[in-house]
């Protein structure tokens, strides 16, 4: 089963979605409307290039400290929560062990995220990326 | 703030808190875990960091869509490969993916 639709099957789970890395297109299902959906894709996307560039930091100073690749994050609210694994995103209620699920079921089913993930969110830029970045 | 009790919890490797500019106060590091004081000093300001980037992004998002909920933010978490760093107020935790309850430890830093 496609894991956002595995995911909104679960209660409490108000809206889930996929946005492409280079950041050219998303999808959704659940509690948002289309530009919300879009907003909630360009934020995911931010956030994970935010912390993938802190990790690479931390990692020039402790390498292989087991901080990088960055697998996700999540965004505790007071009633509801962000979580983001990969290029997944999920909006969740704050409802007893929902989040360790959800977090459990996303990182299970998205894998292990890579090395290659900040060349591919950049990959908009265009040309050889990895050069600068590495 | 109860160092040892965040110590306490599944997975917990260390244990932290800092100042608002992102300074290092007070911090306990479990023995054998591959973490310095100094490692911890730089996490603590990608901590300030994020807990106001995530605020920002509560209040547009409520502003923007009249979605309520998730002000007042209660943490920010970042996951990395093998360990999480779980931040809320000026405190944090450094915890082990295998071990990890997201809501304990956000549950545990929002009484500490």
């Amino acid at each position: 089963m496609h894991i956002v639709k595995q995911l909104m099957a679960i209660p409490g789970v108000l809206a889930a979605g996929e946005y492409a890395y280079r950041g050219d297109r998303f999808s959704y299902q659940g509690a948002l409307t289309d530009e919300f959906a879009r907003m909630a894709s360009i934020l995911c996307r931010a956030n994970t290039l935010s912390v993938n560039m802190q990790a690479e930091i931390f990692d020039s100073f402790a390498e292989n400290c087991g901080c990088r690749p960055v697998q996700g994050w999540i965004v505790r609210g007071a009633e509801m929560t962000i979580c983001a694994v990969g290029n997944y995103f999920s909006f969740i209620e704050n409802r007893d062990e929902l989040l360790n699920d959800v977090m459990t079921i996303m990182r299970a089913k998205i894998g292990d995220v890579q090395e290659d993930l900040l060349v591919n969110l950049y990959s908009r830029l265009g040309g050889d990326t990895r050069e600068a970045l590495y | 703030m109860d160092l040892h009790k965040l110590m306490d919890l599944p997975g917990a490797l260390a244990a932290f808190t800092y100042t608002d500019k992102g300074d290092l106060r007070s911090h306990q590091i479990r023995e054998g875990a591959e973490l310095t004081a100094q490692m911890l000093d730089l996490l603590t300001r990608s901590c300030v960091a994020n807990r106001a980037i995530a605020s920002m992004e509560a209040s547009g998002w409520e502003a923007l869509t009249g979605q309520a909920g998730f002000q007042p933010l209660r943490g920010f978490s970042v996951v990395g490969l093998e360990w999480s760093v779980v931040v809320d107020g000026n405190c944090g935790v450094v915890v082990r993916n295998r071990d990890v309850d997201y809501e304990a430890t956000f549950n545990a830093l929002q009484a500490a």
